[in-house]
């Protein structure tokens, strides 16, 4: 701290118009820095590709172990999401802090003061999110394709991408992971605080739904396949699963891409709330 | 140049900005004197948008802040010295705060220098100290190069060498004809910074004028004197009418007369002086009597006559 110019000097910065630019394109610029430097985001991704692998590895291994229908083939797309469970947990977490962590720390307030009309840091950093959240998970699976390749022949898991079905499980999951992520965010910018949003978001994934499932209760029977993960996971799983599920659940089957749907007009609901009160609220 | 023309802020039923009305122009340091919770900082946020006035306007440049297409090379602000991410480093702060204009990273290492920040700028802020706060928030402040600078309390947690560096960056920015807008409750500090002063307390503006102003309007000077005889000293005054105050022994404050009536009246009196100083009305007595209904929490003496139960913070500041 001991060189301070005390006359500093002053050159005009680069004009504002530089490289075309546009200002949202800066925003996202600025958005993809803050992503990327601080720990939590590191921490967070290595934990989502970890547990996919992870979880698809022991999948694949146990099965060999407990003997299928010798005769049955296995649909590799349901190895490679056997770990959505809690890698969304992870993205969850990821998708909380990209907002809250600028509320715990006042950053908030800079970052507001640079970008004067709200709404567009929220849409720039979901925007960042989403992207990295896609590319993370179409990266996991392509790993978990990998590592369970040893498995999968005595399996006879196969992945057959002109398959509808299969097709659907698997662009499915990286979409669906990121719905997550952007749910957990827009959660965190409604309530601005990162052990409630965290405490709210895994509850509800975690807990919440899962014991609403199975209630035996007609109003709880009509609501719950609407609850966000619930409804959305449905783009993951393969008809037998679905079945499965709709025999627990007890009636309203969505249709997998339906209920992908409802999930997303939560997060676009919840999104254009939270739009709101950043733009109203003081900071 | 900024406006405020009957800005308000409520907060349920505690008003932090009553009706402000001032403005606050380009070439000079212009101070922003007041008590805590007088309601500088909330001002302040609501130059730079953060807080939503409940009434009246406020504008920079002639533009509410929010209306301006790139605010960083309108206004810099320093409102709170750690508004910054803790877990990210200084330069990585920098790089974001300039990609939302399009800076260039050489203006990043530019303000770095120019705060002093090289050897800290990638550390993680969590573990800087209040003063490499303070100046990683004039860095970013200075980064868009603004015509109008704002500053919170801008020498707090600063060491001495800091504090003059502030100073003389605040002079030397407004000598460019930018306008500077600089808060404190450290009235010592505004005495050297500013030029000219609004001085506020409870919301409102208690004054708005040029500093020298501001000290003239303050009522009497006083004289100090010291004398072994002083209780002989002071009788003699009082029957000449002037207002004396025993501050210690062998010490007497003497108001409505001059050192000299009082040395000569002495000599006369054949009493010895061992001191005999006019004290200058002081911005600090400008601003206590100023701000004197206005504080928020007032204090409760210790041990000290009421009248002057604020000379302890008088002594040694300004002079």
């Amino acid at each position: 701290m001991s060189a301070i110019t005390a006359t500093p000097t002053f050159t005009r910065p680069e004009p504002s118009s530089t490289g075309g630019q546009t200002w949202f394109a800066r925003s996202v610029r600025a958005e993809w820095i803050k992503f990327w430097t601080v720990r939590s985001t590191v921490w967070t991704l290595v934990a989502t590709v970890v547990v996919m692998v992870g979880i698809s590895v022991l999948a694949a291994w146990g099965s060999t172990i407990e003997a299928v229908d010798p005769g049955s083939s296995m649909n590799t797309a349901q190895l490679l999401s056997a770990g959505y469970q809690v890698a969304q947990l992870a993205v969850a977490v990821l998708g909380v802090l990209t907002i809250t962590g600028e509320y715990s720390t006042g950053m908030i307030r800079s970052t507001l003061a640079a970008v004067p009309r709200r709404v567009k840091v929220l849409a720039a950093k979901a925007l960042v999110l989403s992207a990295v959240v896609l590319a993370v998970s179409v990266v996991s699976m392509a790993l978990s394709f990998l590592a369970t390749l040893p498995w999968q022949d005595r399996l006879g898991a196969t992945l057959d991408l002109t398959d509808p079905e299969t097709l659907r499980m698997t662009v499915g999951l990286p979409l669906y992971l990121m719905a997550i992520a952007l749910f957990a965010f827009v959660f965190g910018a409604l309530l601005r605080h990162s052990a409630a949003a965290l405490t709210a978001v895994i509850a509800l994934l975690l807990v919440v739904e899962n014991v609403l499932i199975i209630i035996p209760l007609r109003a709880v029977e009509l609501i719950s396949p609407f609850l966000p993960s619930t409804a959305g996971r449905r783009v993951l799983f393969d008809t037998e699963m679905l079945q499965m599920t709709d025999a627990v659940e007890g009636g309203i089957g969505l249709a997998p891409w339906l209920g992908y749907g409802v999930l997303m007009v939560w997060v676009v609901t919840l999104g254009a709330v939270a739009a709101v009160l950043l733009h109203r609220r003081d900071a | 140049m900024i406006e405020t023309h009957e800005l308000t802020k409520r907060y349920g039923s505690t008003t932090a900005v009553d009706h402000m009305s001032f403005s606050v122009q380009p070439g000079r340091v212009t101070g922003f004197l007041g008590p805590n919770g007088a309601g500088k900082s909330t001002t302040m946020r609501m130059i730079v948008g953060l807080d939503r006035p409940t009434d009246g306007k406020v504008t920079v440049n002639g533009r509410r802040y929010c209306e301006h297409r790139a605010p960083l090379h309108e206004v810099g602000a320093l409102l709170d010295a750690k508004a910054v991410h803790t877990g990210r480093t200084a330069r990585n702060h920098l790089r974001a705060m300039a990609a939302t204009h399009g800076i260039a990273t050489k203006r990043v290492d530019e303000v770095i220098e120019m705060t002093g920040l090289v050897t800290v700028a990638d550390k993680r802020v969590g573990g800087f100290s209040l003063g490499m706060g303070q100046r990683l928030g004039i860095a970013s402040a200075l980064l868009g190069d603004p015509q109008t600078l704002i500053l919170d309390e801008p020498v707090n947690g600063l060491d001495p060498e800091g504090v003059l560096w502030v100073r003389n960056l605040t002079k030397y920015l407004a000598s460019q004809g930018r306008t500077v807008f600089l808060s404190s409750h450290l009235m010592s500090e505004m005495a050297l910074t500013a030029d000219h002063l609004i001085v506020v307390g409870r919301g409102r503006v208690l004054a708005d004028a040029p500093v020298a102003d501001v000290i003239a309007g303050a009522q009497g000077s006083k004289v100090r004197v010291r004398s072994p005889r002083a209780d002989d000293l002071e009788e003699l005054l009082r029957r000449s009418g002037a207002g004396v105050t025993a501050t210690e022994s062998g010490l007497l404050e003497v108001t409505g007369s001059t050192a000299a009536q009082i040395g000569d009246a002495a000599a006369a009196a054949r009493l010895p002086l061992h001191e005999l100083t006019t004290v200058g009305s002081s911005l600090e007595d400008a601003y206590l009597q100023l701000t004197a209904d206005e504080v928020e929490y007032h204090s409760t003496q210790v041990g000290i006559p009421t009248v002057t139960g604020a000379e302890p913070a008088i002594q040694g500041a300004s002079r």
